[in-house]
């Protein structure tokens, strides 16, 4: 039945495809390591300097001979890599908390307004992002808020919610509700039967809606560009002013780390999914 | 139902998602409806009064003079319009092979591999794209391995023109092409494929008749994700377009972070969300028909 030299042929095209997706990657990890600053295709020496450099340890300089305005970028990129996390945690915890509650009301209760509900939790997903960015910024300076960590978390909680209900309510979709009907001719009240049935067998799609959440969160670059003010920067935001400025070895060590990360993240992804098979 | 619902438990549950999505989303996007529609004011922000020359801008009247066509900005909403269809037909051209065949791996090595295509999700988009600046610049990994090889003498010039940003694009989306093309190629229905070969279609006819007829929904799917964010990307042509490779998206962001003119940038943000909507609605009407002959 199946043709040799044809499947031959279509696992070398697909082996080449997924080398295209992760040869860049790979360039820039090597890159990372080459102690040649100027030139980076041309190898000279194995080197950590970019890895201390992010830390401040380095005394390397790239930039023509300004150590203090090096070592400032440092802080800069390292504040950005902290507000980056404290904005990814409070979104997550705000998206997972709206998107859940949505996902039940919508799940578990009959009333006119339900299709209407539906439809629209799938619009924030769908709508380019340079539109909803802007529209907040226009939103926030109408309103007279300063931007700030806080416009960075509103933003970010506007399409996160959406992409947390829909994975709460995939979950949803498999649950038994006969378990909170039970429950309930038991003689439990509403609230004991949401916390003590529905919600430890929403769990698995809950940790899987917030890991999603926390990831978009700390990878948005284009509304939180266009809502966070000249003070507060995330990572992404920083690496991408960096990248426009020109590229430097630092950029290479920050980026291998990102990927390091998302390797890690995405591994925890997968087996939260293989856990929720169970 | 057994269980007894409270309305007061719906309305707690309902009321966060209401009041945040309504002030938070709902109230940004009336806003830019709103000023599409008002006067740029001379140092940014906006005057309230109605004006319709933002919308005539776009389509070719420069500022108050009806008699001068200058259709620049169509130009470059056609211009995102293209470079989003085809990153459309590249990342399907490239997806539908390699989703098939992962469809006919072994268990374990199906999981390998979609675990593979699903990991640039996890990683950062800004370093993905950061990742090509390095690949096309004039000293980078590409004109280096392709000149020691002796296939060019002079370095290619592929950074800053319209083919990186349909690369760039194209690399960024793969994932979101790939992922609904998979789950309609996995649920082909093989018996279907072997009667066509046996009856004497090629494979050609067999893949033309029998399998895309039946992948079209994910093909369909898959092109939405794809298009919807792509046409307003800005950060791809951002990164590796030059003046050549400039997008709506780009527009947008210059009229709101140095021309000031936010009353323009509005509507070309309208532009972009009509698009988008027009492009939702034909693939809801298509996947509703295609439902209803099933």
């Amino acid at each position: 039945m199946r043709n040799p030299i044809g499947w031959a042929a279509l696992t070398a095209f697909s082996l080449a495809f997924f080398a295209f997706i992760y040869a860049p990657l790979f360039i820039i990890i090597g890159y990372s390591f080459n102690s040649n600053p100027v030139n980076m295709m041309i190898w000279e020496s194995f080197t950590f300097d970019w890895y201390t450099g992010l830390l401040g340890l380095s005394d390397r300089i790239t930039d023509t001979g300004n150590r203090a305005a090096y070592i400032e970028s440092t802080d800069l990129m390292l504040a950005a890599l902290r507000n980056s996390l404290i904005i990814a945690v409070f979104t997550t915890t705000i998206s997972t908390l709206i998107g859940t509650a949505t996902a039940i009301a919508l799940a578990r209760y009959r009333f006119s307004g339900r299709g209407f509900y539906n439809g629209f939790m799938m619009v924030p997903m769908m709508m380019p992002d340079i539109v909803l960015g802007i529209g907040l910024l226009i939103f926030f300076v109408t309103i007279g808020m300063n931007l700030s960590m806080l416009t960075i978390i509103i933003g970010h909680c506007t399409f996160l919610t959406s992409y947390v209900f829909i994975i709460v309510q995939a979950r949803m979709a498999g649950l038994d509700p006969a378990l909170e009907e039970a429950s309930a001719d038991l003689g439990a009240s509403e609230w004991t039967t949401l916390r003590k049935v529905l919600l430890p067998q929403l769990a698995p799609g809950i940790m899987g809606g917030a890991l999603l959440a926390f990831v978009i969160s700390m990878d948005d670059l284009v509304i939180t560009y266009f809502v966070s003010g000249t003070g507060d920067t995330t990572l992404p935001v920083f690496i991408f002013g960096m990248i426009r400025r020109g590229v430097k070895p630092e950029i290479n060590a920050i980026a291998t780390l990102i990927i390091l990360a998302s390797v890690v993240i995405a591994a925890l992804g997968l087996w939260l999914r293989s856990r929720k098979i169970d | 139902m057994a269980v007894k619902r409270q309305t007061w438990a719906l309305g707690l549950l309902l009321a966060p998602v209401t009041l945040f999505l309504g002030v938070f989303f709902l109230l940004p996007l009336t806003i830019i409806a709103v000023f599409s529609f008002l006067t740029p004011g001379l140092y940014g922000g906006v005057e309230w009064d109605f004006y319709h020359w933002n919308y005539s801008r776009i389509f070719g009247w420069a500022d108050g003079i009806i008699e001068i066509f200058e259709p620049i900005y169509l130009q470059i909403l056609f211009r995102s319009l293209s470079f989003a269809a085809l990153t459309v037909i590249l990342t399907l051209i490239l997806c539908y092979p390699v989703a098939f065949w992962v469809s006919r791996l072994s268990e374990r090595w199906r999981l390998v591999f979609l675990f593979l295509i699903t990991l640039p999700f996890f990683s950062s988009l800004i370093v993905r794209l950061y990742a090509w600046l390095l690949i096309l610049k004039p000293t980078g990994v590409l004109n280096t391995v392709l000149m020691s090889l002796g296939i060019i003498s002079e370095p290619l010039e592929i950074l800053y023109t319209p083919a990186a940003v349909v690369l760039g694009m194209v690399y960024v989306m793969v994932p979101f092409m790939f992922l609904p093309l998979f789950a309609a190629v996995d649920n082909l229905d093989s018996a279907q494929t072997e009667a066509s070969l046996d009856l004497g279609a090629n494979r050609f006819q067999t893949f033309v008749k029998v399998m895309l007829p039946q992948t079209l929904p994910g093909i369909m799917g898959g092109a939405v994700i794809v298009f919807i964010p792509s046409v307003g990307n800005f950060i791809v042509p951002d990164v590796l377009g030059g003046a050549k490779g400039l997008m709506i998206g780009n527009l947008v962001e210059q009229q709101f972070l140095s021309s000031r003119n936010w009353p323009f940038g509005s509507a070309l943000s309208m532009i972009i969300m009509a698009v988008v909507l027009t492009v939702l609605m034909v693939s809801v009407t298509r996947a509703r028909k295609a439902g209803g002959h099933a």
